[in-house]
């Protein structure tokens, strides 16, 4: 029965081809634009790296001011200090453990194929392959010992390797950064999370770095962050080993931790480390430490942000103004069909019949109007990628996925449904007799 | 086949109460053919929405086919409408998006009926009236004639128990008349009940019994059931 009420919402559609154009178009315009917010809101709010991200946790302490607590909403610092960083990499609690950072370096390419440029490098150890599951094009990440060394290893991303390399395997080749050379070991494939996760601390929807290396090498090179740094106090003695041994935070820390309990001895590990600090005169404030899941970080950072969250509420309303203003169009069209309804009736459909058959046109209306409103999305989203591109230099970021394709079609039968169900209700209780003249 | 006993519908609005049928009794046969008369206003519109159990009535009592329908929900009318009864209606009143196969395969859809029996019955019916030839056409692509036929051949693809036409000849030319007339007498003959309101002597002439209808009561004596009988046409004469 449900196909022949297809069949029948087909004609109908086909019969007055100008007011369907209008009804599907409403209904367009309302998918797409909810669509479109839903899906940059995805971008944000989705799992960067569910397959792990049940395990990943962040580490914060607060050795912040004794005066007044770190300014964010957390009231802590969202960063460790490098001395507090290499401290608690002692633990063998972690299955995987890594401090970071964003350095800013002169990457220098072949003699004679081209000039040296400015470039993002993440600073880290070799547990940050493991622990993220990043995909190796060729070879594979530096060992444990090279961070000790540290030895002149590093990783490219894909992009860098065409831009060196031009895609070949170039590992074993090397590459001049600042006034060293370094090894490759390894190649990334294409590596495009969502949001650069273990960095939310600024322009998370940045693409990962295209260069990582032993974060080891920071002391021989002095390098300093290219991201945040905080501070409340003054380093105790000027230059570059003054920076090392502040209280400026200015590193992520990421664990591994595989369960609960792994967690929870983790976080004792860590209460006793500030524990011994306060008896050295640091971590002023009341003992705090922080091993935040990444979600619950994303969520805590605010990587979504609320005004996104409202625009998608506000287009939604818009979808339901659109469908709420079709439903006089369509009680108009099915009211003036009243006696091919009483002819059915007559030949015996009920009002359930009538209700359905009515119900299913709205559904294929708002079918067809979701899927145009999907190609409307998808133009737009190019679109907005394109700017994205402009300022993170990434075209990827926003992805109309099988989960927003999804939404979109749920939100299209709702919009039909909304739109539809009260012309059908009150045509089904037309009373049949009545334009049937049958004298 | 069809009873009513002292059945009553009454219109209202704020102002006025217009008694469409008063104390409405009439007894049908099985097998019967009877034509229903009157001038406008008598009653025979609400008569044959009430027979066709199209409207509601709010006393009396009304057997068709032997059961009550005095008190059925939508579904339930909706179910003996489809089943028994098959209407005729003066403007023919087929789907004008649907072809002539489609058309008479309405009311097949209602019941349920599987796909095969469902283009059986329709070829057949569609084979009796002599349109077989026309199963893709649209409606606005036939004759008035030929289309009041493939409104009585959706009729006959139900094989209903009872028949109600309202003035079934009222848009055709004399000589279409005579042959739809031809038609339903053949279908009568099968043992189908019909009820026909004309206005045309001509049409009332081929039934076997005439009423007529004046201010929502039947005027003819004859037309007063008769519970103690229910015996057929066919049996009586």
């Amino acid at each position: 029965m449900l196909l022949y009420h297809l069949r029948i919402a087909f004609k109908s559609l086909r019969r007055s081809l100008g007011f369907s154009a209008v009804v599907v178009g409403g209904i367009a315009l309302g998918i797409g634009v909810a669509s479109l917010f839903a899906t940059i809101r995805h971008a944000l709010a989705k799992d960067p790296i569910p397959q792990k991200s049940g395990v990943l946790y962040n580490v914060r302490l607060d050795n912040w001011d004794p005066a007044k607590p770190h300014p964010n909403k957390a009231g802590i610092p969202p960063q460790v200090t490098f001395r507090d960083m290499t401290e608690i990499m002692k633990s063998d609690i972690p299955v995987h453990q890594a401090g970071m950072f964003k350095a800013n370096l002169y990457v220098f390419p072949e003699p004679g194929s081209g000039r040296p440029t400015r470039t993002l490098i993440r600073m880290c150890f070799a547990d940050f392959f493991p622990m993220f599951d990043a995909p190796f094009q060729y070879g594979s990440g530096w060992d444990r010992q090279a961070d000790q060394g540290p030895e002149p290893v590093i990783v490219l991303g894909e992009e860098m390797n065409d831009k060196l390399f031009g895609g070949q395997n170039s590992v074993g080749k090397t590459v001049r950064i600042e006034d060293r050379e370094f090894r490759v070991v390894g190649v990334l494939k294409p590596w495009r999370p969502s949001i650069k996760f273990y960095d939310i601390t600024q322009q998370q929807l940045q693409a990962p770095e295209q260069v990582f290396m032993p974060l080891g090498w920071l002391r021989p090179m002095q390098i300093r962050t290219s991201g945040n740094s905080d501070g409340w106090k003054s380093p105790p003695q000027p230059g570059f080993e003054g920076v090392l041994v502040s209280e400026t935070t200015w590193l992520q820390m990421w664990v591994e931790l595989p369960d609960e309990a792994a967690r929870q001895r983790y976080v004792d590990f860590l209460g006793a480390y500030v524990a011994e600090q306060k008896k050295q005169g640091r971590f002023p404030r009341p003992l705090r430490v922080e091993v935040t899941r990444l979600m619950t970080l994303m969520d805590e950072q605010g990587v979504t942000p609320p005004e996104l969250t409202a625009m998608v509420v506000v287009s939604l309303l818009f979808l339901a103004v659109c469908a709420l203003n079709l439903t006089g169009l369509l009680l108009a069209k099915f009211l003036a069909r009243a006696p091919e309804i009483g002819v059915r009736r007559a030949l015996g459909a009920s009002r359930k019949h009538v209700f359905l058959q009515h119900v299913v046109e709205c559904e294929l209306v708002g079918v067809l109007g979701g899927a145009l409103g999907i190609l409307l999305s998808l133009a737009a989203v190019g679109f907005a990628n394109g700017w994205v591109k402009a300022l993170f230099n990434r075209s990827d970021l926003i992805q109309f996925d099988a989960t927003m394709a999804g939404y979109a079609l749920g939100l299209s039968l709702l919009a039909g449904l909304v739109a539809g169900v009260y012309p059908a209700w009150r045509v089904c209780r037309i009373p049949p007799a009545v334009h049937l003249k049958l004298q | 086949m069809l009873t009513m006993r002292d059945v009553r519908k009454v219109y209202r609005t704020e102002l006025i109460e217009t008694h469409a049928l008063s104390d409405f009794s009439l007894h049908v046969r099985p097998g019967e053919f009877v034509a229903v008369m009157g001038p406008s206003g008598s009653g025979k519109t609400t008569f044959l929405n009430v027979a066709g159990l199209l409207d509601t009535f709010e006393g009396g009592t009304y057997l068709l086919d032997g059961q009550d329908v005095s008190r059925l929900n939508d579904d339930q009318m909706s179910r003996i409408r489809n089943q028994k009864i098959g209407f005729v209606f003066q403007s023919f009143n087929l789907i004008p998006d649907l072809d002539v196969f489609d058309n008479v395969d309405v009311p097949l859809r209602y019941r349920g009926l599987p796909a095969g029996e469902r283009k059986d019955r329709i070829e057949r019916a569609l084979g009796l009236i002599g349109l077989s030839s026309r199963l893709r056409h649209l409606p606005s692509q036939l004759s008035g004639g030929q289309q009041q036929r493939v409104a009585i051949a959706r009729v006959l693809a139900g094989d209903p128990r009872l028949i109600l036409a309202d003035e079934p000849t009222g848009n055709l030319d004399s000589l279409m008349t005579r042959e739809i007339l031809d038609l339903m007498e053949e279908i009568n003959g099968r043992g189908t009940t019909i009820v026909m309101v004309t206005h045309s002597p001509e049409c009332a002439a081929r039934a076997h019994r005439q009423i007529h209808l004046l201010d929502g009561k039947v005027v003819d004596f004859d037309a007063v059931p008769t519970l103690a009988r229910e015996e057929p046409v066919a049996a009586a004469r």
